[in-house]
């Protein structure tokens, strides 16, 4: 663990700290989480695991923050760089020239595919999409942009846009016009929706929160054909899938297609210090926007001397130690158990799938997401499920897991779907009533349940 | 340095170098201490202009910096959409230093996106969807706060947000012609920084809060620039004596050491979030790294009171800068209040000419984004006197060149 031990807190300080998340942040977030016996206080953190403030149960972590730990939590290196940094550097002149934002770009150039040389620096994933949008309506002159059913890109004005669930947007529209999605995965209806006035198609090569479908490479170098054949700019979000995640360094690589632009957050800051980047070729159109445009996307706290630091040292540690190696290997280990448990458990889960350590496995129901996640955390595995697809578990450990971390997280996940069997004694045959499993199914009602249900769990 | 200018070219492009060079900052940010930065050559500038408000406690702050490398060994981001140690410590915190009922947040990176959080916590909160800006106003990149501000290349980038109406600035009867029971928020920010340092009128500002409370309607105040400190007092809303029902505060919370900012909202707003959790999500929100940063700044801003020295400072800033304007004809007006100052030329030019000169002279300077043609000036809050005679004889000699 860290080098600092920090001692487990009280009940009062625990109590006080819910106290004030709910009075000042949201209530709301407080029962949702502990009705899937998320209320975790995350103490100390190391490698892939943390451990419990109060209790201090060690819990491995399966959702590194959707895939934000790519170097591990706490690495030693990037401390180090950061640590150094701190003493000469803040977060820099906005928009101005400095060595470690020159470093850093050089390097995104440098391990980015083909000719995708180009570098415009922001300041969160969200804040990039919305970038790659404007560049790609902007270099097209077009307004379309096409995305996916259950895509996922963010909560800002246009990347919500491009968001493929209703439950992030009905309440906030009208958002932008222009939006519209195309069933993942599904050559044909990309066909039908491309015209000379989309600029652009925007996915994510794995959708992370659409519930782990990956695209295939027949599905992607269709789209390269199309998007050439129509000059339309195609956009990888890699912001969940990059940086080793899948087995290669960019999940495009695994399928050779390239985009023309490519987006890039979450595990660029090596889980201490937010970053974000946009990639785009150097082709004439982009670049001839850019350059008669370079104002067209400032990100006030992005593009930052600090993060810029970070950042270069998690790619530096990542290629010195060719991570998605160790990612191929474990993420393989990983799906070969888990089909193990499909097989073994076959009236419970319809599918396992995935690549490298961004691996799905998908329930009947949609109720079982939480449910699982109450059971997994009970056994010592803090995993989420997909936000537009809670019947799809995920599980995306930071990257630096051993063979011995696989197994014991194959262990914890066996043991967790015994322990959900025991509740679906339960919630199995009400669920067959179509007005109970709607209910369920229904986050609010199945988190009062749940809470219900774990306060008369007398097996825990 | 010229390795480094073709570097930049290549990855950032040959437009975006050009860009620098016309506003003079084509160099290389080499070091920084306090109220100045060096190039690499060791010349020393003293900055002006502070990432559009974000250095208040000075540049590099070493208890800020202290704080960011024990927070490094102690902990990491977190898992986002857990509750934290952190984000708690820091709303109580937080709470007792923003103004009285605006003691709920959503904590955020860029921005932009704390604009967008905003309109959309108004929609939601309100059930209605019409938006209302003023002119003159910049609020950020990202899509509401884009489609809100004033800019001319927006048009590039298709259509924008629906539902938006803009109105004048400072003009009474146009708002209360235009709030009505369908308008979600009023937004603008109390000083127009970008704009020439316009100034709302504190009978504006009043009218506004009684329109918006007739009506149901949720006063919105961009404080990103205008938050701690830099009007003289700790926020515009403190200085004007109104308050607003959301509140964006940015990086200054971090005094320039973490991209962390907040939406800052009343306590019957913050309803919307504990009946929708988890609805409006951010990888980087509320990091714990972030929020320990922000916590010891803090501790800095209640320990150094910077407001009262930009109060002061900035007072005498701006009677040298008006004798200035009446001895110099280029210098149209001095525009601001505290250390949030404006200086209006003739064009853009002109703007672009002076901010060329005033960096030879060693004050960074940059031209504002809505209003091109002023030059604003944002010295970080803890300037002293020797300062400010750095400021006013560089900018004085700039005049002259």
């Amino acid at each position: 663990m860290n080098k600092i031990s920090r001692k487990t807190i009280s009940r009062n300080e625990r109590d006080q700290i819910f106290d004030a998340f709910g009075k000042h942040i949201s209530k709301g977030q407080i029962r949702y989480l502990t009705a899937g016996h998320l209320d975790i206080l995350e103490g100390e953190r190391d490698g892939i695991r943390f451990k419990e403030s109060r209790s201090g149960k060690t819990y491995i972590d399966g959702f590194s923050s959707a895939g934000c730990f790519n170097v591990g939590r706490c690495n030693p290196q990037v401390i180090q760089a950061l640590e150094t940094a701190a003493d000469d550097y803040d977060m820099g002149t906005y928009g101005m020239l400095s060595a470690p934002k020159i470093k850093l770009a050089k390097l995104l150039a440098e391990v980015a595919p083909g000719d995708l040389n180009r570098v415009l620096l922001c300041g969160t994933g969200a804040d990039a999409i919305e970038g790659a949008l404007k560049l790609a309506r902007g270099a097209t002159g077009r307004n379309e942009i096409i995305s996916m059913v259950k895509a996922y890109h963010g909560h800002s004005g246009m990347s919500l846009s491009a968001n493929g669930k209703d439950y992030y947007k009905e309440l906030f529209e009208p958002l932008m016009p222009g939006f519209c999605f195309a069933p993942f995965g599904d050559l044909d209806a990309i066909r039908q929706m491309v015209s000379e006035r989309t600029a652009a198609i925007i996915l994510e090569p794995i959708q992370g929160e659409g519930g782990i479908h990956v695209a295939t490479d027949e599905y992607l170098k269709g789209l390269r054909e199309t998007c050439d054949q129509y000059g339309i700019m195609l956009i990888f979000d890699e912001i969940q899938t990059g940086f080793g995640r899948t087995g290669r360094l960019w999940a495009s690589e695994h399928s050779g297609v390239m985009p023309d632009i490519m987006v890039l957050a979450k595990s660029i800051g090596g889980g201490l210090y937010p970053n974000a980047a946009i990639l785009y070729r150097d082709r004439s159109e982009l670049t001839r926007y850019v350059d008669s445009n370079p104002e067209f996307h400032l990100s006030m706290g992005g593009g930052t001397d600090l993060g810029c630091i970070v950042s270069s040292s998690v790619i530096e540690y990542i290629v010195e130690n060719k991570i998605w190696e160790n990612v191929a290997k474990m993420g393989a280990r990983l799906l070969e158990g888990l089909r193990r448990l499909e097989k073994e458990n076959s009236e419970i889960i319809v599918e396992v799938r995935g690549r490298g350590m961004m691996v799905g496995v998908e329930y009947k129901e949609e109720f079982m997401g939480i449910l699982m996640a109450d059971c997994l955390a009970t056994h010592g595995m803090f995993a989420v499920y997909s936000g537009n697809s809670p019947q799809v578990m995920r599980f995306q450990f930071p990257t630096t897991a051993t063979a011995e971390d696989i197994d014991e997280a194959l262990e914890v996940i066996q043991k967790a779907i015994k322990l959900s069997k025991l509740y679906l004694l339960i919630l199995g045959p009400l669920s067959r009533i179509p007005f109970f499993r709607a209910m369920f199914n229904k986050g609010d009602i199945l988190v009062t349940f749940n809470v219900w249900l774990r306060k008369i769990a007398f097996w825990e | 340095m010229d390795a480094l200018i073709a570097d930049a070219q290549k990855v950032f492009g040959k437009g975006f170098v050009e860009n620098l060079a016309s506003q003079g900052m084509a160099w290389e940010e080499s070091g920084r201490d306090r109220s100045v930065v060096y190039d690499s050559n060791g010349n020393e500038f003293i900055d002006c202009y502070c990432s559009s408000g974000t250095y208040n406690l000075g540049r590099k702050n070493p208890a800020i910096a202290h704080a960011l490398k024990q927070a490094i060994r102690e902990t990491d981001q977190g898992n986002f959409v857990m509750i934290s140690r952190e984000k708690a410590l820091l709303s109580e915190k937080l709470a007792r230093f923003t103004p009285h009922t605006l003691d709920c947040f959503l904590f955020t990176v860029v921005r932009g996106e704390a604009v967008d959080a905003a309109c959309k916590l108004a929609r939601g909160y309100t059930g209605r969807s019409e938006l209302i800006t003023v002119d003159g106003a910049c609020y950020g990149q990202t899509g509401f706060a884009m489609s809100l501000s004033e800019r001319s290349d927006k048009k590039n980038f298709g259509p924008l947000i629906p539902d938006i109406q803009t109105i004048p600035f400072n003009d009474i009867d146009a708002a209360r012609r235009t709030v009505t029971k369908k308008t979600a928020a009023v937004i603008l920010e109390p000083v127009q920084a970008e704009n020439n340092c316009r100034i709302a009128d504190k009978d504006y500002l009043v009218a506004l809060r009684t329109f918006c409370d007739k009506t149901g309607t949720l006063l919105i105040f961009d404080e990103s620039q205008t938050g701690f400190g830099r009007t003289g007092e700790k926020f515009a809303s403190d200085y004007f004596g109104v308050l607003p029902h959301i509140m964006i505060i940015g990086e200054a919370l971090s005094g320039g050491m973490f991209p962390i900012g907040a939406m800052v909202f009343t306590g019957s707003v913050k309803s919307f979030f504990d009946e929708h959790p988890l609805i409006h999500l951010l990888t980087f929100g509320g990091h714990d790294v972030g929020c320990r940063v922000a916590a010891a700044a803090l501790n800095e801003y209640d320990q150094v009171k910077p407001w009262k020295n930009a109060q002061k400072l900035g007072n005498v800033l701006k009677e040298r800068l008006k004798e200035m304007a009446g001895s110099n004809s280029k210098l149209k007006s001095v525009q601001g209040i505290g250390l949030m100052l404006s200086l209006e030329f003739g064009s853009v030019e002109e703007a672009e000419g002076f901010c060329r000169s005033a960096i030879q002279q060693g004050v960074l300077v940059k031209r504002g984004e809505v209003a091109k043609y002023s030059v604003i000036i944002r010295p970080t809050l803890t300037i002293n006197d020797q300062d400010l005679d750095k400021i006013v004889t560089g900018i004085e000699k700039a005049l002259s060149a």
